[in-house]
């Protein structure tokens, strides 16, 4: 483990407060400054397909994920997937560093367009557009993992 | 953890095959499949019982575990009906997240096939909750020229990429 640990490049913190689906495909670490946010993980045996590469559904699960906390820091607005499209554009290999970060293109008082993309050390693995749909202010709900 | 209770006709599917350590798609398991008439809707169908460990921290199902669920049914279950039998990577998905799921549902996905072409196949792919549609997707996926990577070769690589 040790490692892996050190392929964790700083600023990226744990984040430790996950559950059901984000915790058994974790850990996954987050990067903030000031309104950006990078989230990152390192693929494991458990994250790759028959082909030895990461499962094009956990990069899928990962960069929605990253997506919503993007939301999350640069407005202040916790939200729910309502499209995602992604192009899958080159494989990732297990054991890379993997990060994930994405900006606001287009907001109103209901919903976010939002750009992102996955990358590794070598090239970008996944790019996105993502629609989300802006959670009501006044509804708690647990923090989004 | 809840019992499966899969479906009459599900059975699970063993995407390790005696592999030593387990794959994304077994990791995020337990899932089904039933195989039906050619030609029908339920030609074939992926299904999977939601359990804690899929779901967001509200509960829900969550959208990556639809979302890996709904990859595969394009892949294996679009390669299925239109008869190739290799490894079909993902070019493009589209989501829309339609309705929720909860823990206890009994999830099933489907394909429908829109285009084949030499190298491109283009599925249409619905999770579906008994009657209610929980997530609508489109895919593209890439028809290897040749044998592609067979399931054989593949997983030749993988105990490659463990070793390196």
């Amino acid at each position: 483990m040790i490692k892996s640990v050190s392929k964790i490049p700083p600023g990226f913190r744990e984040i430790t407060e996950a559950s059901g689906f984000a915790a058994a495909n974790g850990p996954w670490f987050e990067k903030i400054e000031g309104r950006r946010v990078w989230r990152g993980f390192l693929p494991g045996p458990q994250h790759a397909n028959a082909l030895g590469i990461v499962h094009g559904g956990m990069l899928a699960a990962f960069l929605d994920s990253a997506l919503g906390s993007v939301v999350w820091r640069a407005i202040d607005r916790r939200c729910v997937t309502l499209r995602l499209t992604l192009d899958y554009l080159s494989p990732a290999r297990v054991g890379d560093w993997l990060e994930a970060t994405g900006e606001l293109v287009g907001q109103d008082e209901h919903m976010v367009h939002v750009r992102g993309r996955l990358y590794g050390p070598r090239h970008d693995v996944l790019g996105g557009l993502g629609d989300f749909a802006l959670l009501s202010t006044r509804r708690q709900i647990p923090v989004r993992s | 953890m809840i019992d499966d209770n899969p479906s009459e006709g599900f059975i699970r599917i063993d995407f390790d095959r005696g592999r030593p350590d387990p794959t994304f798609n077994t990791h995020i398991g337990n899932l089904y499949a039933k195989r039906g008439e050619k030609g029908t809707r339920d030609e074939f169908v992926m299904g999977f019982r939601v359990q804690p460990h899929m779901c967001n921290p509200a509960g829900g199902l969550h959208g990556g575990m639809m979302m890996s669920v709904a990859d595969l049914v394009g892949t294996m279950g679009g390669g299925t009906l239109v008869g190739l039998r290799k490894f079909l990577p993902t070019v493009n998905m589209t989501f829309d997240f339609v309705a929720p799921a909860k823990v206890g549902d009994w999830v099933e996905g489907r394909a429908e096939v829109v285009r084949q072409t030499r190298s491109l196949l283009f599925t249409n792919i619905y999770l579906t909750v008994g009657e209610e549609k929980i997530l609508r997707a489109s895919s593209i996926a890439k028809i290897p020229s040749g044998d592609g990577f067979t399931f054989a070769k593949a997983r030749l690589a993988r105990e490659e990429t463990a070793s390196s």
